[in-house]
């Protein structure tokens, strides 16, 4: 589904990706974790390429992200991302923050979008938040009105980006009970986060990334429970142990 | 002081300034909305993807913000003719406005898109919508809420600047001003009545304003 052959990207100077190779099959959980600046927001800003790589091969989905002439338009309405910081439009009521790209980018009848609206926010909890501007809804509410954003457009991938970062502790269990439920439907999912308990959990396998190099990448209860490399081992037991 | 100011010409002059009144207001109207495209226009073209187009917008809003509206004016009006391009006044005036106010106009809508954080971009971006789509549905919209103090500023600019058409002989509020002061020499009678109808048209643009922003409410977030 999503496969990165020896990727490289710079900031400027700054080598922010240095040669990662990985392969997401589909319905499968991928959890990437490691320090900030480690470079796992940038990995999964270049599936969509929301960030151009410098070198190397990105496939997703069969479409060559790598190549600048791929018409990438077409390919993001296949891939759901959900921001750190929602971003929902502030204009829009919820249904109009996931109908939007439905209407436009897919070309479906807003009458059948709306109801589509509906449901997805009704199985995110928000079916009686319809008619709610974002400023109106807790930051738990915002981010699943987020997810239900991505989930109209019927993708093939969901990306997260640190979903949960920007929540206060009592909003995030109500989000990762989305991104559960979604990750049992056979959703293929990369989600960056530090939440190592849905890592375990929900997961396939989980990756650590540190100074832009993929350093492992295993099975959770093996990641866990065995981690090979000596880095891993010190960032687990910094954020396990908080 | 009171009892020379003559209220009874002021009346008798009234047709004519409400005659003048209303050219006033078409002509700004008119530039104003010719403005306003012309704004968005040069400030697409300003913060566009492509360069030589960026550069003939920032070319126009430059030369138009760093010279005098009646220099634009009276080129206009003198120099076009000399070069073979003819156009009525009223023309003339509306074109000198369009293209004055549009510069200023496309700074301030520059500066209203620039406001909205570029998260904005990204969903919309991630989410497959194109860039025209964007800009229609995501960031106009919500540069429309930031900008229209300043753009209300620049249409009430755009309304008083209208008083130099008088100099080409249109037939505006200020130049009412002018024949009521020429043909009974009440200058004081003249310019006030002129003043006071500039006045009921800022009046209505404010509360126009105050009206719509308590629409766009929701933006505060």
């Amino acid at each position: 589904m999503i496969e990165f052959k020896e990727v490289h990207k710079w900031f400027g100077e700054l080598h922010v990706l240095k040669g990662i190779t990985l392969k997401v099959a589909p319905a499968e959980v991928l959890v990437v974790c490691g320090p900030s600046g480690s470079g796992k927001s940038t990995l999964i800003r270049c599936i969509n390429r929301l960030e151009p790589i410098q070198k190397g091969e990105l496939i997703v989905d069969g479409m060559r992200v790598h190549e600048s002439k791929t018409h990438m338009t077409k390919l993001r309405a296949e891939i759901g991302f959900v921001f750190q910081q929602f971003n929902l439009y502030p204009h829009m009521t919820a249904l109009q923050n996931v109908t939007l790209a439905p209407i436009k980018v897919r070309r479906i009848a807003r009458k059948q979008a709306e109801e589509e609206g509906r449901r997805v926010l009704a199985k995110v909890g928000l079916g009686d938040k319809l008619h709610q501007y974002p400023a109106q809804l807790s930051g738990g509410q915002q981010q699943r009105v987020a997810i239900a954003r991505g989930l109209c457009m019927k993708p093939k991938i969901m990306l997260f980006d640190e979903p949960t970062s920007a929540l206060d502790p009592e909003m995030i269990n109500e989000v990762l009970e989305v991104m559960r439920n979604l990750a049992r439907e056979g959703m293929t999912m990369i989600v960056v986060t530090h939440e190592m308990g849905f890592a375990r959990e929900v997961s396939h396998r989980v990756a650590f990334m540190d100074f832009g190099e993929l350093i492992e990448i295993a099975p959770p209860e093996e990641f866990f429970a065995r981690p090979r490399s000596e880095r891993t081992r010190l960032f687990l037991s910094k954020i396990l142990t908080h | 002081m009171l009892e020379t100011f003559n209220f009874r010409v002021i009346l008798e002059y009234m047709p004519l300034f409400l005659r003048c009144f209303w050219a006033t207001l078409w002509l700004s109207g008119a530039g104003l909305l010719g403005a306003l495209v012309v704004g968005t226009l040069a400030c697409g073209m300003r913060i566009g993807r492509f360069t030589l187009l960026s550069w003939a917008a920032g070319a126009y809003i430059e030369s138009i913000r760093s010279t005098p509206l009646l220099v634009q004016l009276f080129f206009f009006y003198f120099g076009l003719p000399s070069l073979g391009i003819r156009m009525s006044e009223a023309a003339t005036g509306i074109l000198a406005l369009t293209l004055n106010s549009g510069a200023y106009m496309a700074e301030i809508i520059r500066a209203g898109i620039q406001s909205i954080p570029h998260g904005q971009v990204e969903a919309a971006v991630s989410s497959g919508l194109n860039y025209l789509q964007r800009m229609r549905h995501i960031i106009l919209p919500q540069a429309i809420g930031v900008t229209l103090p300043p753009l209300l500023g620049q249409a009430i600019v755009l309304v008083k600047d209208s008083a130099l058409l008088s100099l080409i002989s249109l037939p505006e509020l200020t130049r009412a001003g002018q024949i009521m002061t020429s043909e009974r020499f009440m200058p004081a009678e003249g310019f006030l009545t002129s003043a006071l109808f500039y006045l009921l048209i800022y009046y209505s643009l404010k509360a126009l304003t105050h009206w719509s922003q308590k629409r766009l409410i929701y933006m505060q977030t």
